[in-house]
Protein backbone atom coordinates (compact mmCIF):
# COMPACT_ATOMS: atom_id res chain seq x y z
CA UNK A 1 0.00 0.00 0.00
CA UNK A 2 1.44 3.35 -0.98
CA UNK A 3 1.40 6.18 1.52
CA UNK A 4 0.15 9.64 0.63
CA UNK A 5 2.83 12.22 0.17
CA UNK A 6 2.33 15.97 0.32
CA UNK A 7 4.50 17.91 -2.10
CA UNK A 8 5.04 21.60 -1.53
CA UNK A 9 4.66 22.86 -5.07
CA UNK A 10 5.68 26.33 -3.97
CA UNK A 11 4.93 29.27 -6.20
CA UNK A 12 4.15 28.71 -9.83
CA UNK A 13 4.20 31.44 -12.45
CA UNK A 14 1.06 31.99 -14.51
CA UNK A 15 1.81 30.83 -18.03
CA UNK A 16 -1.73 31.22 -19.35
CA UNK A 17 -3.44 34.02 -21.18
CA UNK A 18 -4.21 37.45 -19.73
CA UNK A 19 -7.43 38.62 -21.28
CA UNK A 20 -7.41 42.30 -20.41
CA UNK A 21 -10.11 44.84 -19.72
CA UNK A 22 -12.99 43.09 -21.43
CA UNK A 23 -12.56 39.99 -19.28
CA UNK A 24 -12.15 42.11 -16.16
CA UNK A 25 -15.37 43.97 -16.95
CA UNK A 26 -17.16 40.65 -17.46
CA UNK A 27 -15.87 39.51 -14.07
CA UNK A 28 -17.30 42.69 -12.56
CA UNK A 29 -20.61 41.97 -14.26
CA UNK A 30 -20.77 38.40 -12.94
CA UNK A 31 -19.84 39.59 -9.45
CA UNK A 32 -22.62 42.18 -9.69
CA UNK A 33 -25.18 39.50 -10.54
CA UNK A 34 -24.06 37.38 -7.60
CA UNK A 35 -24.06 40.31 -5.23
CA UNK A 36 -27.54 41.58 -6.14
CA UNK A 37 -28.98 38.12 -5.75
CA UNK A 38 -26.95 37.35 -2.63
CA UNK A 39 -25.32 34.33 -4.25
CA UNK A 40 -22.16 33.03 -2.52
CA UNK A 41 -23.05 35.35 0.35
CA UNK A 42 -24.56 34.69 3.77
CA UNK A 43 -28.21 33.64 3.90
CA UNK A 44 -29.39 37.05 5.07
CA UNK A 45 -28.04 38.62 1.87
CA UNK A 46 -30.46 36.45 -0.10
CA UNK A 47 -33.59 37.30 1.89
CA UNK A 48 -34.53 40.67 0.40
CA UNK A 49 -33.91 40.08 -3.31
CA UNK A 50 -35.50 36.65 -3.37
CA UNK A 51 -38.46 37.81 -1.27
CA UNK A 52 -39.13 40.66 -3.68
CA UNK A 53 -38.79 38.30 -6.62
CA UNK A 54 -41.27 35.95 -4.97
CA UNK A 55 -43.71 38.81 -4.35
CA UNK A 56 -43.44 39.77 -8.03
CA UNK A 57 -43.87 36.26 -9.42
CA UNK A 58 -46.33 34.70 -6.97
CA UNK A 59 -49.39 36.68 -8.12
CA UNK A 60 -48.72 35.58 -11.71
CA UNK A 61 -48.37 31.98 -10.58
CA UNK A 62 -51.54 32.36 -8.50
CA UNK A 63 -53.49 33.74 -11.47
CA UNK A 64 -52.37 30.83 -13.59
CA UNK A 65 -53.38 28.39 -10.87
CA UNK A 66 -56.79 30.03 -10.61
CA UNK A 67 -57.21 29.99 -14.38
CA UNK A 68 -56.54 26.26 -14.47
CA UNK A 69 -58.87 25.72 -11.51
CA UNK A 70 -61.79 27.69 -13.03
CA UNK A 71 -61.27 25.99 -16.39
CA UNK A 72 -61.49 22.61 -14.68
CA UNK A 73 -64.72 23.76 -13.03
CA UNK A 74 -66.05 24.68 -16.45
CA UNK A 75 -66.22 28.39 -15.71
CA UNK A 76 -65.59 30.28 -18.96
CA UNK A 77 -64.45 33.83 -19.62
CA UNK A 78 -62.66 34.39 -16.34
CA UNK A 79 -60.06 37.12 -16.98
CA UNK A 80 -57.40 38.18 -14.54
CA UNK A 81 -54.84 40.93 -14.64
CA UNK A 82 -53.57 41.91 -18.06
CA UNK A 83 -49.84 42.32 -18.69
CA UNK A 84 -50.25 46.10 -18.63
CA UNK A 85 -52.03 45.97 -15.28
CA UNK A 86 -49.39 43.63 -13.90
CA UNK A 87 -46.82 46.40 -14.32
CA UNK A 88 -48.75 48.40 -11.72
CA UNK A 89 -47.64 45.75 -9.21
CA UNK A 90 -44.13 45.05 -10.50
CA UNK A 91 -43.46 48.75 -11.09
CA UNK A 92 -43.77 49.42 -7.37
CA UNK A 93 -41.74 46.37 -6.40
CA UNK A 94 -39.16 47.25 -9.06
CA UNK A 95 -38.63 50.62 -7.38
CA UNK A 96 -37.74 48.83 -4.13
CA UNK A 97 -35.69 46.19 -5.93
CA UNK A 98 -33.66 48.71 -7.91
CA UNK A 99 -33.05 50.80 -4.81
CA UNK A 100 -31.78 47.81 -2.82
CA UNK A 101 -29.78 46.34 -5.70
CA UNK A 102 -28.03 49.63 -6.55
CA UNK A 103 -27.00 50.07 -2.92
CA UNK A 104 -25.68 46.52 -2.74
CA UNK A 105 -23.70 47.00 -5.94
CA UNK A 106 -21.86 50.22 -5.21
CA UNK A 107 -21.83 50.95 -1.49
CA UNK A 108 -19.92 47.93 -0.08
CA UNK A 109 -17.08 48.41 -2.57
CA UNK A 110 -16.56 51.90 -1.24
CA UNK A 111 -17.38 51.22 2.43
CA UNK A 112 -15.03 48.23 2.66
CA UNK A 113 -12.22 49.81 0.64
CA UNK A 114 -12.52 47.32 -2.25
CA UNK A 115 -12.27 50.22 -4.71
CA UNK A 116 -8.54 50.20 -3.95
CA UNK A 117 -8.34 46.69 -5.38
CA UNK A 118 -10.24 47.73 -8.51
CA UNK A 119 -7.95 50.75 -8.85
CA UNK A 120 -4.92 48.46 -8.91
CA UNK A 121 -6.34 46.34 -11.74
CA UNK A 122 -6.36 47.11 -15.48
CA UNK A 123 -9.77 48.79 -15.28
CA UNK A 124 -11.01 52.32 -15.75
CA UNK A 125 -13.73 53.97 -13.69
CA UNK A 126 -15.95 53.63 -16.76
CA UNK A 127 -15.29 49.86 -16.92
CA UNK A 128 -16.26 49.56 -13.27
CA UNK A 129 -19.50 51.46 -13.72
CA UNK A 130 -20.28 49.60 -16.95
CA UNK A 131 -19.84 46.21 -15.27
CA UNK A 132 -21.93 47.20 -12.29
CA UNK A 133 -24.66 48.85 -14.37
CA UNK A 134 -24.85 45.84 -16.69
CA UNK A 135 -25.25 43.54 -13.69
CA UNK A 136 -28.03 45.71 -12.31
CA UNK A 137 -29.73 45.94 -15.71
CA UNK A 138 -29.71 42.18 -16.20
CA UNK A 139 -31.15 41.40 -12.80
CA UNK A 140 -33.77 44.15 -12.88
CA UNK A 141 -34.84 43.25 -16.40
CA UNK A 142 -35.13 39.61 -15.42
CA UNK A 143 -36.98 40.56 -12.25
CA UNK A 144 -39.56 42.57 -14.20
CA UNK A 145 -39.92 40.30 -17.22
CA UNK A 146 -40.07 36.98 -15.40
CA UNK A 147 -43.66 37.43 -14.10
CA UNK A 148 -44.80 38.25 -17.64
CA UNK A 149 -43.16 35.12 -18.96
CA UNK A 150 -44.93 33.14 -16.24
CA UNK A 151 -48.25 34.75 -17.24
CA UNK A 152 -47.61 34.15 -20.91
CA UNK A 153 -46.50 30.55 -20.56
CA UNK A 154 -49.21 29.83 -17.99
CA UNK A 155 -52.07 31.19 -20.06
CA UNK A 156 -51.07 29.31 -23.18
CA UNK A 157 -51.96 25.79 -22.03
CA UNK A 158 -55.30 27.06 -20.70
CA UNK A 159 -56.22 28.63 -24.02
CA UNK A 160 -59.12 26.90 -25.87
CA UNK A 161 -57.04 26.98 -29.10
CA UNK A 162 -54.02 25.32 -27.51
CA UNK A 163 -50.61 26.70 -26.60
CA UNK A 164 -49.22 26.95 -30.13
CA UNK A 165 -52.08 29.09 -31.40
CA UNK A 166 -52.04 31.21 -28.25
CA UNK A 167 -48.30 31.81 -28.47
CA UNK A 168 -48.47 32.71 -32.15
CA UNK A 169 -51.36 35.10 -31.63
CA UNK A 170 -49.93 36.78 -28.55
CA UNK A 171 -46.17 36.73 -29.21
CA UNK A 172 -46.22 40.51 -29.59
CA UNK A 173 -46.89 40.86 -25.90
CA UNK A 174 -43.38 39.61 -25.15
CA UNK A 175 -41.57 42.40 -26.97
CA UNK A 176 -44.07 44.90 -25.56
CA UNK A 177 -43.37 43.79 -21.98
CA UNK A 178 -39.63 43.65 -22.73
CA UNK A 179 -39.60 47.22 -24.05
CA UNK A 180 -41.68 48.35 -21.10
CA UNK A 181 -39.22 46.69 -18.70
CA UNK A 182 -36.40 48.56 -20.41
CA UNK A 183 -38.33 51.77 -19.88
CA UNK A 184 -38.60 51.11 -16.14
CA UNK A 185 -34.95 50.12 -16.05
CA UNK A 186 -33.79 53.29 -17.80
CA UNK A 187 -35.96 55.45 -15.58
CA UNK A 188 -35.09 53.92 -12.20
CA UNK A 189 -31.58 52.46 -12.36
CA UNK A 190 -29.43 55.55 -13.16
CA UNK A 191 -30.78 57.73 -10.33
CA UNK A 192 -30.66 54.76 -7.94
CA UNK A 193 -26.99 54.20 -8.80
CA UNK A 194 -26.33 57.91 -8.31
CA UNK A 195 -27.82 57.79 -4.82
CA UNK A 196 -25.73 54.69 -4.09
CA UNK A 197 -22.57 56.42 -5.30
CA UNK A 198 -22.79 58.91 -2.46
CA UNK A 199 -24.19 56.75 0.38
CA UNK A 200 -22.10 55.26 3.14
CA UNK A 201 -24.37 52.28 3.73
CA UNK A 202 -26.68 50.36 1.38
CA UNK A 203 -29.72 51.32 3.44
CA UNK A 204 -28.71 54.97 3.22
CA UNK A 205 -28.77 54.65 -0.55
CA UNK A 206 -32.04 52.78 -1.00
CA UNK A 207 -34.05 54.63 1.67
CA UNK A 208 -33.46 58.17 0.41
CA UNK A 209 -33.87 57.07 -3.23
CA UNK A 210 -37.29 55.52 -2.58
CA UNK A 211 -38.22 58.47 -0.36
CA UNK A 212 -37.31 61.04 -3.00
CA UNK A 213 -39.19 59.16 -5.72
CA UNK A 214 -42.33 58.90 -3.59
CA UNK A 215 -42.08 62.51 -2.43
CA UNK A 216 -41.74 63.67 -6.03
CA UNK A 217 -44.90 61.75 -6.90
CA UNK A 218 -46.87 63.22 -4.01
CA UNK A 219 -45.60 66.75 -4.53
CA UNK A 220 -46.21 66.56 -8.27
CA UNK A 221 -49.77 65.35 -7.74
CA UNK A 222 -50.48 68.22 -5.38
CA UNK A 223 -48.97 70.80 -7.72
CA UNK A 224 -50.69 69.52 -10.86
CA UNK A 225 -54.02 69.60 -9.06
CA UNK A 226 -53.49 73.35 -8.72
CA UNK A 227 -54.06 73.53 -12.48
CA UNK A 228 -51.54 76.16 -13.52
CA UNK A 229 -48.52 74.17 -12.43
CA UNK A 230 -48.77 71.36 -14.93
CA UNK A 231 -45.07 71.54 -15.84
CA UNK A 232 -44.30 70.00 -12.45
CA UNK A 233 -45.81 66.76 -13.71
CA UNK A 234 -42.49 66.23 -15.47
CA UNK A 235 -40.80 65.77 -12.09
CA UNK A 236 -42.83 62.68 -11.23
CA UNK A 237 -40.05 60.32 -12.25
CA UNK A 238 -42.06 57.23 -11.28
CA UNK A 239 -44.82 58.19 -13.69
CA UNK A 240 -42.68 58.35 -16.82
CA UNK A 241 -41.95 54.62 -17.27
CA UNK A 242 -45.63 53.87 -16.60
CA UNK A 243 -46.65 56.32 -19.31
CA UNK A 244 -44.16 54.78 -21.75
CA UNK A 245 -45.36 51.30 -20.81
CA UNK A 246 -49.02 52.19 -21.42
CA UNK A 247 -48.05 53.75 -24.73
CA UNK A 248 -46.11 50.65 -25.83
CA UNK A 249 -48.91 48.34 -24.75
CA UNK A 250 -51.58 50.40 -26.45
CA UNK A 251 -53.23 51.38 -23.21
CA UNK A 252 -53.47 55.20 -23.26
CA UNK A 253 -55.59 57.24 -20.92
CA UNK A 254 -54.15 55.73 -17.78
CA UNK A 255 -51.57 58.44 -17.34
CA UNK A 256 -53.03 59.98 -14.19
CA UNK A 257 -52.17 63.54 -13.37
CA UNK A 258 -49.38 63.38 -15.89
CA UNK A 259 -51.86 62.76 -18.67
CA UNK A 260 -54.14 65.38 -17.26
CA UNK A 261 -51.23 67.78 -17.45
CA UNK A 262 -51.19 67.23 -21.20
CA UNK A 263 -47.82 65.58 -21.75
CA UNK A 264 -47.38 62.59 -24.02
CA UNK A 265 -45.11 59.55 -24.03
CA UNK A 266 -42.42 61.20 -26.15
CA UNK A 267 -41.93 63.79 -23.45
CA UNK A 268 -41.66 60.96 -20.91
CA UNK A 269 -39.05 59.25 -23.04
CA UNK A 270 -37.13 62.50 -23.28
CA UNK A 271 -37.24 63.02 -19.52
CA UNK A 272 -36.12 59.44 -18.88
CA UNK A 273 -33.21 59.92 -21.29
CA UNK A 274 -32.20 63.25 -19.79
CA UNK A 275 -32.30 61.93 -16.22
CA UNK A 276 -30.32 58.84 -17.23
CA UNK A 277 -27.65 60.86 -19.04
CA UNK A 278 -27.32 63.34 -16.18
CA UNK A 279 -27.04 60.54 -13.63
CA UNK A 280 -24.47 58.73 -15.78
CA UNK A 281 -22.39 61.89 -16.15
CA UNK A 282 -22.44 62.54 -12.40
CA UNK A 283 -21.61 58.90 -11.66
CA UNK A 284 -18.57 58.93 -13.94
CA UNK A 285 -17.46 62.22 -12.40
CA UNK A 286 -17.84 60.78 -8.93
CA UNK A 287 -15.79 57.67 -9.73
CA UNK A 288 -13.09 59.43 -11.72
CA UNK A 289 -12.10 61.35 -8.63
CA UNK A 290 -9.43 59.30 -6.78
CA UNK A 291 -10.31 58.19 -3.28
CA UNK B 1 22.94 48.63 -11.78
CA UNK B 2 20.40 46.33 -13.54
CA UNK B 3 17.63 47.95 -15.56
CA UNK B 4 15.37 49.92 -13.24
CA UNK B 5 11.90 48.55 -12.49
CA UNK B 6 10.79 51.98 -11.28
CA UNK B 7 12.07 55.37 -12.39
CA UNK B 8 10.89 58.82 -11.54
CA UNK B 9 12.11 62.16 -12.75
CA UNK B 10 11.28 65.32 -10.79
CA UNK B 11 8.03 63.78 -9.61
CA UNK B 12 5.74 66.04 -7.62
CA UNK B 13 2.21 65.87 -6.26
CA UNK B 14 0.09 68.00 -3.96
CA UNK B 15 -3.28 67.52 -2.30
CA UNK B 16 -4.56 71.05 -2.76
CA UNK B 17 -2.11 73.26 -0.92
CA UNK B 18 -0.42 70.36 0.87
CA UNK B 19 2.67 69.16 -0.96
CA UNK B 20 2.89 65.37 -0.68
CA UNK B 21 5.86 64.78 -2.99
CA UNK B 22 8.38 67.20 -4.44
CA UNK B 23 11.11 66.66 -7.02
CA UNK B 24 11.40 62.92 -6.48
CA UNK B 25 13.99 61.43 -8.82
CA UNK B 26 14.66 57.72 -8.42
CA UNK B 27 16.13 54.74 -10.24
CA UNK B 28 15.07 51.57 -8.44
CA UNK B 29 16.63 48.21 -9.41
CA UNK B 30 14.82 44.85 -9.36
CA UNK B 31 14.52 42.95 -6.09
CA UNK B 32 12.96 43.73 -2.76
CA UNK B 33 13.01 47.47 -2.24
CA UNK B 34 12.19 49.30 0.96
CA UNK B 35 10.33 52.58 0.96
CA UNK B 36 10.71 54.12 4.37
CA UNK B 37 9.56 57.31 5.92
CA UNK B 38 7.45 58.70 8.71
CA UNK B 39 3.68 58.96 8.39
CA UNK B 40 2.95 61.68 5.85
CA UNK B 41 6.35 61.36 4.18
CA UNK B 42 4.67 60.61 0.84
CA UNK B 43 5.05 56.82 0.64
CA UNK B 44 1.42 55.99 -0.18
CA UNK B 45 1.21 58.92 -2.60
CA UNK B 46 4.25 57.57 -4.45
CA UNK B 47 2.66 54.11 -4.68
CA UNK B 48 -0.59 55.59 -6.04
CA UNK B 49 1.35 57.63 -8.58
CA UNK B 50 3.13 54.47 -9.72
CA UNK B 51 -0.22 52.73 -10.18
CA UNK B 52 -1.58 55.66 -12.13
CA UNK B 53 -4.35 56.23 -9.59
CA UNK B 54 -3.05 59.76 -9.06
CA UNK B 55 -1.70 61.99 -11.79
CA UNK B 56 1.58 63.75 -11.07
CA UNK B 57 1.46 67.51 -10.84
CA UNK B 58 4.98 67.63 -12.21
CA UNK B 59 7.66 65.27 -13.44
CA UNK B 60 7.26 61.78 -14.82
CA UNK B 61 7.29 58.18 -13.62
CA UNK B 62 7.87 54.78 -15.23
CA UNK B 63 7.04 51.37 -13.81
CA UNK B 64 8.27 48.19 -15.50
CA UNK B 65 9.33 50.36 -18.40
CA UNK B 66 5.87 51.85 -18.99
CA UNK B 67 5.07 55.50 -18.38
CA UNK B 68 2.42 56.18 -15.75
CA UNK B 69 -0.28 57.33 -15.81
CA UNK B 70 -0.05 57.19 -19.64
CA UNK B 71 0.16 53.40 -19.77
CA UNK B 72 -1.44 52.78 -16.38
CA UNK B 73 -3.56 49.86 -17.57
CA UNK B 74 -0.53 48.05 -19.00
CA UNK B 75 1.32 48.65 -15.74
CA UNK B 76 -1.58 47.45 -13.58
CA UNK B 77 -1.88 44.19 -15.48
CA UNK B 78 1.67 43.33 -14.28
CA UNK B 79 1.61 45.01 -10.88
CA UNK B 80 -0.05 43.99 -7.63
CA UNK B 81 -1.02 46.34 -4.83
CA UNK B 82 -1.59 45.61 -1.17
CA UNK B 83 -3.25 48.67 0.36
CA UNK B 84 -2.56 49.72 3.92
CA UNK B 85 -6.21 50.19 4.83
CA UNK B 86 -9.00 47.63 4.75
CA UNK B 87 -9.95 46.34 1.29
CA UNK B 88 -11.76 43.07 1.98
CA UNK B 89 -15.53 42.58 1.76
CA UNK B 90 -16.54 40.81 4.99
CA UNK B 91 -19.37 38.84 3.41
CA UNK B 92 -17.18 37.03 0.88
CA UNK B 93 -14.98 34.00 1.34
CA UNK B 94 -11.25 34.39 0.90
CA UNK B 95 -11.27 31.96 -2.04
CA UNK B 96 -14.04 33.86 -3.82
CA UNK B 97 -12.43 37.24 -3.29
CA UNK B 98 -8.90 36.26 -4.27
CA UNK B 99 -10.22 34.40 -7.32
CA UNK B 100 -12.26 37.45 -8.25
CA UNK B 101 -9.16 39.64 -7.84
CA UNK B 102 -7.34 37.36 -10.30
CA UNK B 103 -10.21 37.60 -12.79
CA UNK B 104 -10.09 41.37 -12.51
CA UNK B 105 -6.48 41.17 -13.67
CA UNK B 106 -7.56 39.31 -16.80
CA UNK B 107 -7.10 35.66 -15.81
CA UNK B 108 -9.71 33.15 -16.97
CA UNK B 109 -12.21 31.99 -14.36
CA UNK B 110 -10.66 28.54 -14.21
CA UNK B 111 -7.10 29.81 -13.87
CA UNK B 112 -8.24 32.39 -11.31
CA UNK B 113 -9.84 29.74 -9.10
CA UNK B 114 -6.81 27.49 -9.31
CA UNK B 115 -4.37 30.29 -8.54
CA UNK B 116 -6.53 31.60 -5.70
CA UNK B 117 -6.40 28.19 -4.07
CA UNK B 118 -2.64 27.91 -4.61
CA UNK B 119 -1.83 31.39 -3.35
CA UNK B 120 -4.06 31.13 -0.29
CA UNK B 121 -2.20 27.93 0.52
CA UNK B 122 1.08 29.75 0.01
CA UNK B 123 0.15 32.49 2.50
CA UNK B 124 -1.04 29.90 5.01
CA UNK B 125 -4.81 30.19 4.59
CA UNK B 126 -5.57 26.93 2.82
CA UNK B 127 -7.83 25.67 5.61
CA UNK B 128 -9.65 28.97 6.03
CA UNK B 129 -10.15 29.80 2.37
CA UNK B 130 -13.86 29.02 2.36
CA UNK B 131 -14.61 31.12 5.44
CA UNK B 132 -16.18 34.58 5.19
CA UNK B 133 -13.50 37.20 5.74
CA UNK B 134 -15.59 39.17 8.23
CA UNK B 135 -14.50 36.66 10.89
CA UNK B 136 -10.80 36.82 10.08
CA UNK B 137 -8.14 38.11 12.47
CA UNK B 138 -5.96 41.06 11.45
CA UNK B 139 -3.14 38.67 10.56
CA UNK B 140 -5.38 36.59 8.32
CA UNK B 141 -6.73 39.72 6.63
CA UNK B 142 -3.18 40.90 5.92
CA UNK B 143 -2.44 37.52 4.35
CA UNK B 144 -5.53 37.76 2.13
CA UNK B 145 -4.47 41.26 1.14
CA UNK B 146 -1.06 39.92 0.14
CA UNK B 147 -2.70 37.00 -1.68
CA UNK B 148 -4.92 39.27 -3.79
CA UNK B 149 -1.85 41.36 -4.63
CA UNK B 150 0.14 38.44 -6.03
CA UNK B 151 -2.60 36.08 -7.27
CA UNK B 152 -2.30 37.29 -10.87
CA UNK B 153 1.46 36.63 -10.87
CA UNK B 154 2.65 40.23 -11.13
CA UNK B 155 6.20 41.27 -11.96
CA UNK B 156 6.07 43.92 -9.27
CA UNK B 157 4.04 44.16 -6.10
CA UNK B 158 3.56 47.34 -4.11
CA UNK B 159 3.07 46.60 -0.42
CA UNK B 160 1.80 49.47 1.71
CA UNK B 161 2.58 48.92 5.40
CA UNK B 162 2.22 45.13 5.17
CA UNK B 163 2.93 44.55 8.86
CA UNK B 164 0.55 47.22 10.17
CA UNK B 165 -1.55 46.02 13.08
CA UNK B 166 0.15 42.62 13.34
CA UNK B 167 1.30 41.03 16.57
CA UNK B 168 5.00 39.98 16.74
CA UNK B 169 4.26 36.46 15.51
CA UNK B 170 2.09 37.68 12.63
CA UNK B 171 4.69 40.28 11.74
CA UNK B 172 7.41 37.66 11.64
CA UNK B 173 5.33 35.46 9.34
CA UNK B 174 4.46 38.35 7.05
CA UNK B 175 8.12 39.36 6.77
CA UNK B 176 9.03 35.78 5.89
CA UNK B 177 6.41 35.79 3.15
CA UNK B 178 7.71 39.07 1.78
CA UNK B 179 11.23 37.71 1.92
CA UNK B 180 10.15 34.82 -0.33
CA UNK B 181 8.68 37.04 -3.05
CA UNK B 182 11.99 37.67 -4.81
CA UNK B 183 12.49 33.93 -5.07
CA UNK B 184 9.14 33.71 -6.86
CA UNK B 185 10.35 36.22 -9.45
CA UNK B 186 8.23 39.03 -8.00
CA UNK B 187 9.89 42.36 -7.34
CA UNK B 188 8.52 44.15 -4.29
CA UNK B 189 8.37 47.76 -3.20
CA UNK B 190 7.67 47.57 0.52
CA UNK B 191 6.46 50.77 2.14
CA UNK B 192 6.87 50.94 5.89
CA UNK B 193 7.65 53.25 8.72
CA UNK B 194 9.04 50.31 10.70
CA UNK B 195 12.68 50.50 9.74
CA UNK B 196 13.64 47.13 11.16
CA UNK B 197 11.13 45.47 8.82
CA UNK B 198 12.91 47.01 5.85
CA UNK B 199 16.33 46.06 7.20
CA UNK B 200 15.22 42.46 7.41
CA UNK B 201 13.62 42.10 4.00
CA UNK B 202 15.10 44.58 1.55
CA UNK B 203 18.37 45.02 -0.30
CA UNK B 204 17.74 48.54 -1.53
CA UNK B 205 16.19 51.39 0.41
CA UNK B 206 14.48 54.61 -0.56
CA UNK B 207 14.07 57.02 2.33
CA UNK B 208 11.43 59.72 2.05
CA UNK B 209 11.06 62.69 4.33
CA UNK B 210 8.61 65.52 3.94
CA UNK B 211 7.84 64.50 0.37
CA UNK B 212 11.46 64.48 -0.77
CA UNK B 213 14.07 61.74 -1.18
CA UNK B 214 16.44 61.56 1.77
CA UNK B 215 18.50 58.62 0.53
CA UNK B 216 18.22 55.95 -2.14
CA UNK B 217 20.71 53.15 -2.42
CA UNK B 218 21.75 49.64 -1.42
CA UNK B 219 21.09 48.90 2.24
CA UNK B 220 24.71 47.87 2.73
CA UNK B 221 25.94 51.28 1.52
CA UNK B 222 23.44 53.18 3.62
CA UNK B 223 24.16 51.26 6.78
CA UNK B 224 27.94 51.19 6.34
CA UNK B 225 30.06 53.64 8.37
CA UNK B 226 33.72 54.54 8.47
CA UNK B 227 34.01 53.30 12.03
CA UNK B 228 35.24 50.14 13.78
CA UNK B 229 33.45 48.87 16.88
CA UNK B 230 35.19 46.84 19.60
CA UNK B 231 33.04 45.37 22.32
CA UNK B 232 34.97 44.17 25.34
CA UNK B 233 33.98 41.98 28.25
CA UNK B 234 35.22 44.30 31.02
CA UNK B 235 35.99 48.00 31.48
CA UNK B 236 36.54 49.66 28.07
CA UNK B 237 38.40 52.60 29.64
CA UNK B 238 41.96 51.28 29.30
CA UNK B 239 41.39 50.25 25.70
CA UNK B 240 39.91 53.63 24.83
CA UNK B 241 42.83 55.37 26.50
CA UNK B 242 45.34 53.23 24.63
CA UNK B 243 43.66 53.98 21.32
CA UNK B 244 43.55 57.69 22.04
CA UNK B 245 47.23 57.57 22.98
CA UNK B 246 47.90 55.98 19.58
CA UNK B 247 46.17 58.91 17.90
CA UNK B 248 42.70 57.47 17.19
CA UNK B 249 39.44 59.32 17.68
CA UNK B 250 37.30 57.10 19.93
CA UNK B 251 33.87 57.10 21.49
CA UNK B 252 32.77 54.81 24.31
CA UNK B 253 29.22 53.47 24.14
CA UNK B 254 28.65 51.14 27.09
CA UNK B 255 31.25 48.39 26.70
CA UNK B 256 31.84 49.23 23.07
CA UNK B 257 34.65 51.43 21.88
CA UNK B 258 33.97 53.03 18.52
CA UNK B 259 37.10 53.94 16.57
CA UNK B 260 36.78 56.43 13.76
CA UNK B 261 38.78 55.34 10.78
CA UNK B 262 41.71 57.64 10.37
CA UNK B 263 44.91 57.58 8.40
CA UNK B 264 46.29 54.35 9.90
CA UNK B 265 44.62 50.96 9.58
CA UNK B 266 42.16 50.95 12.51
CA UNK B 267 42.24 47.17 12.86
CA UNK B 268 46.02 47.22 13.34
CA UNK B 269 45.60 50.00 15.84
CA UNK B 270 42.94 48.05 17.76
CA UNK B 271 45.04 44.88 17.69
CA UNK B 272 47.99 46.72 19.22
CA UNK B 273 45.83 48.41 21.84
CA UNK B 274 44.23 45.11 22.82
CA UNK B 275 47.65 43.52 23.16
CA UNK B 276 48.85 46.40 25.33
CA UNK B 277 45.84 46.46 27.66
CA UNK B 278 45.01 42.75 27.70
CA UNK B 279 41.31 43.52 27.22
CA UNK B 280 39.10 40.54 26.37
CA UNK B 281 37.25 41.04 23.07
CA UNK B 282 33.66 40.02 22.66
CA UNK B 283 33.05 41.46 19.19
CA UNK B 284 35.17 43.33 16.65
CA UNK B 285 34.14 44.62 13.25
CA UNK B 286 33.05 47.54 11.07
CA UNK B 287 30.30 49.46 12.78
CA UNK B 288 26.97 49.20 10.98
CA UNK B 289 24.39 51.82 11.64
CA UNK B 290 20.66 51.16 11.58
CA UNK B 291 18.21 52.77 9.19
CA UNK B 292 16.82 54.54 12.20
CA UNK B 293 20.21 56.16 12.82
CA UNK B 294 20.45 57.22 9.19
CA UNK B 295 16.91 58.54 9.21
CA UNK B 296 17.40 60.48 12.43
CA UNK B 297 20.62 61.94 11.07
CA UNK B 298 18.61 63.24 8.14
CA UNK B 299 19.99 61.06 5.40
CA UNK B 300 23.58 60.55 6.34
CA UNK B 301 26.68 62.26 5.24
CA UNK B 302 26.10 62.65 1.55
Amino acid sequence: MTEGVVYDLGYRRHEGERMGRAAATRALYRDGLRRVLGLRRRARAKVLPWSLLAVAVLPASGFIGLAVFTRDLGIQGVEFFSHAQYFDLTGVIALLFVAIAAGELLVPDRAHGVLQVYASRPLTAGDYLLGRAAGLATVVFGFMELPHLVLFLGRGPGSPDGFGSYAAANAGILWQTSLSCLGYLAALAPPALLFAAYARRPALASGPFVGVMLLLSLATRALVEQGDLRVFALFDLRQHPAVVKDWIMGNPGRWGEYGRAGFGPWVSLLVIGLVALTAAYLLVRRYRRPA
Amino acid sequence: MPEAIISTQGLGFAYGSIVALRDVTLEIPPGCIGLVGANGAGKTTLLKLLLGILKPAEGAAWALGHPVPGAALAVRSRVGYMPESACLPPDQTAADFVGYAAELAGLSTRAARQRASDILGLVGLHEERFRHMGGFSTGMKQRVKLAQAIVHDPDLVLLDEPTAGLDPEGREEMLQLIGRLEGFGINALVSSHVLTDIERTCRWVVMLDGGGVLRSGPLTDISATDEVAVEVLDDPGPLAAALEAAGAAVQVLGRTVVVRVGVADPFDMVRDALADTGAAVRRLGPRRTTLEDVYLRGGGDD
